[in-house]
């Protein structure tokens, strides 16, 4: 059985053997490992490969499923559900205005009917006492507002639709992503 | 002593409170909004009182919904923790006119205090060093020029209602002075209402060195050593530790006395914290107070074993200190590091969401003061600290080594937390030299990216976990596989 896994922008691609009884065993291009396991709990297993023995702790979420070994946690997504179960923000395509995080809205910049500039702030969303300005990722007309001012959105939520003016389509260059570092004001501090 | 004290913050602060008033005998209210209906503060305390909707400008930050909350409870005193009201003169004064106690400084106090100029002038009047700058407030460009002409550069600007790295700017070069100025004066009058600003030489290369002072109402005051807390992330500390690897004892004693006179110097009554920047030379220089309980209060707490929620309550109720100064003192090494709900690969970036498991670290000499569990749902409205987690050890090495054990060994599933860059820091030669410095993450670490050495491994365990069979709740099978002797033993009865 073939297993392809993401985490970030890197595959992890293995064969698995099953070897009954707990047991089975992994290819990594030529390597092979021996592994059994064993379920403690519904988030908790234990390994042992290649006969030393360690905890992984499993958590299902909205990004894949949480793995923590050896006291670092990865996301890893199964690629072969990547249809259903991509990162959050990727199924609008790179152009889309959403936000990075579950957050409020918490300022709207802009009016329907409204031309903006590449990088111009649409709107400004807060979680957590950060507030991210999420900007336009290309120049064109606001054409529709999808959300309030205090409404709570996630990723992935398309909150302003933006038309690039007929004559000048958007270049595919780079991704609606928010400058977290020039558009972010922090308010923490303590 | 109090019977029933108010608690007006959430999270892992209000448990901590709680659990010092549960262990003095003092019943406790929590107060939550609608987001929190489920927070482990809300579950933790004898009442809990809703106080409004999430939006903490109509929940914890509305003073009327909170006083009304100490009436209908009929708590005596409220605790403010730290953040949303803490700090808040107006509330301090509310209380006191409702005849209700406030556990903390007195209102005039705070305001004084809170004016970051009107400090620094009560401070430089009371002898205590602060840094090179002006001494009043401005709005005008030519105030700018005069002071930075009598500061030089490099400056720092700062509001003079500041907080949290609000309008604070580094000006290299006199060009850029009024640009800089502007842009810093309309974030401060956009943040708090006040554009004035002000100038102070900035200094490169210094740590942020802190010092835990108490004060009864008799006057007695007295300080509880330092922190160091120079490991931060946009200007909001992420490392605390206790003692300062760049303290001698004669420091130690000279920067304790500052404070202390610092306290003296502004009618100082209850637990505070007198901030310092301390520069390679070893001079000091007054930052700002924090006239409430700091966030990073239990390092100080882990080597002097004292318990500063306590005192902090038994000041309020008018108890002298019983303590001195030649009582206090330090043993071993204390870190903490705080578990944010962020994600360090994404720029910090707030990470809210469900706590999907939680396993809190443990062992010897490992505090975690946790404000979440599994299956809380983290809210977006709030402050992002899960948790702090908090080691004591001998030394700096084994308090290193201990830390790095809880960190590896704390599970938090659903949200992103900075566990592992926490563990990065700590195992970097810089850091275990004790070369901590304000600008630490940005030298060191500013090209971060997660160790990937155990991702095979975490691909193992995803595979294990998609074929070992799901477990069944273990009453369920324990009733379907063994019938109890409820089941069995018809009409027995106990």
């Amino acid at each position: 059985m073939d297993v392809r896994l993401r985490h970030n922008e890197k595959i992890i691609a293995f064969s698995v053997e099953p070897a009954g009884d707990g047991r089975f065993s992994a290819t990594f291009g030529d390597r092979r490992v021996d592994v059994a396991f064993e379920r403690i709990s519904e988030h908790q297993l234990r390994l042992s490969v290649d006969g030393c023995q360690t905890l992984a702790f499993v958590a299902e979420t909205p990004e894949g499923k949480a793995v923590m070994v050896d006291g670092r946690t990865f996301l890893l997504a199964d690629e072969r559900a990547a249809g259903t179960r991509s990162r959050p923000g990727a199924a609008n395509g790179p152009k889309a205005v959403t936000p990075p995080m579950p957050a409020v809205v918490t300022q709207i910049l802009v009016a329907t009917g409204q031309a903006v500039e590449k990088g111009q702030g649409l709107l400004v969303v807060s979680a957590m006492k950060m507030d991210t300005i999420l900007t336009a990722p290309f120049a064109g007309v606001v054409t529709r507002i999808n959300v309030a001012e205090g409404q709570k959105v996630a990723p992935g939520q398309v909150l302003v639709d933006l038309d690039p003016p007929a004559a000048d389509p958007p270049a595919a260059d780079r991704a609606a992503e928010p400058a977290a570092d020039a558009a972010s004001i922090d308010q923490g501090g303590r | 002593m109090f019977k029933k004290i108010l608690i007006a913050n959430r999270g892992e602060i209000a448990v901590r409170i709680m659990r010092t008033c549960q262990e003095m005998g003092i019943a406790t209210v929590a107060v939550y909004s609608e987001a929190d209906r489920h927070a482990l503060h809300t579950l933790s305390a004898d009442e809990a009182m809703p106080i409004g909707p999430a939006e903490p400008s109509q929940s914890y930050l509305n003073m009327d919904r909170i006083i009304e909350a100490v009436k209908q409870t009929g708590a005596e005193a409220v605790h403010p923790g730290y953040g949303f009201l803490a700090e808040n003169a107006d509330f301090a004064e509310r209380c006191e006119r409702e005849g209700i106690v406030f556990i903390g400084p007195p209102a005039r106090v705070i305001r004084e205090l809170g004016d970051k100029i009107t400090a620094r002038r009560i401070m430089h009047k009371g002898g205590v060093p602060i840094i090179p700058g002006m001494l009043e407030a401005a709005d005008d460009p030519a105030a700018w020029a005069a002071g930075a002409e009598q500061t030089g550069f490099p400056l720092l600007i700062k509001a003079s209602a500041g907080g949290g790295g609000k309008g604070m700017r580094i000006v290299q070069r006199p060009a850029d002075l009024t640009a800089a100025c502007r842009a810093a004066s309309r974030e401060a009058a956009a943040a708090f209402g006040r554009g004035t600003i002000y100038l102070e030489k900035f200094l490169p290369k210094s740590r942020h060195v802190e010092i835990q002072i108490v004060a009864d109402s008799r006057g007695h005051i007295i300080h509880l050593l330092e922190r160091e807390c120079s490991i931060q992330r946009r200007h909001q500390k992420i490392i605390e530790e206790t003692p300062s690897t760049a303290l001698t004892p004669a420091l130690r004693a000279a920067m304790g006395q500052a404070a202390v006179a610092a306290a003296r110097t502004a009618g100082y009554v209850n637990a505070g914290t007198v901030e310092f920047i301390l520069d390679p030379e070893g001079r000091f220089y007054f930052l700002e107070v924090n006239t409430r309980l700091q966030v990073e209060h239990p390092i100080t707490e882990m080597i002097t074993g004292l318990d500063l929620v306590r005192r902090q309550i038994e000041i309020a109720a008018g108890r002298p200190l019983s303590l001195t100064q030649e009582e206090v003192r330090g043993r071993g090494h204390a870190i903490e590091c705080r578990i944010y709900a962020e994600d360090p690969e994404r720029n910090f970036m707030p990470s809210p969401g469900r706590i999907a498991f939680l396993r809190e670290p443990a062992g010897p000499g490992v505090r975690n003061d946790c404000g979440v569990y599994t299956g809380f749902e983290v809210p977006v409205e709030y402050d992002p600290i899960l948790s702090k987690l908090v080691v004591h050890a001998e030394t700096r090495d084994l308090a290193i080594r201990r830390m790095t054990r809880a960190l590896k060994s704390y599970a938090v599933l659903g949200v992103r937390t900075p566990i592992d860059f926490l563990l990065d820091v700590l195992a970097s030669a810089p850091f275990q030299a004790g070369e901590t410095h304000t600008d630490f993450i940005a030298t060191h670490l500013a090209e971060w990216v997660p160790d990937r050495e155990a991702l095979e491994l975490a691909a193992l365990a995803h595979a294990a976990d998609a074929m070992a069979p799901k477990a069944r709740p273990a009453g369920r099978i324990a009733a379907e596989a063994h019938p109890g002797p409820w089941h069995t033993l018809k009409h027995w009865r106990l």
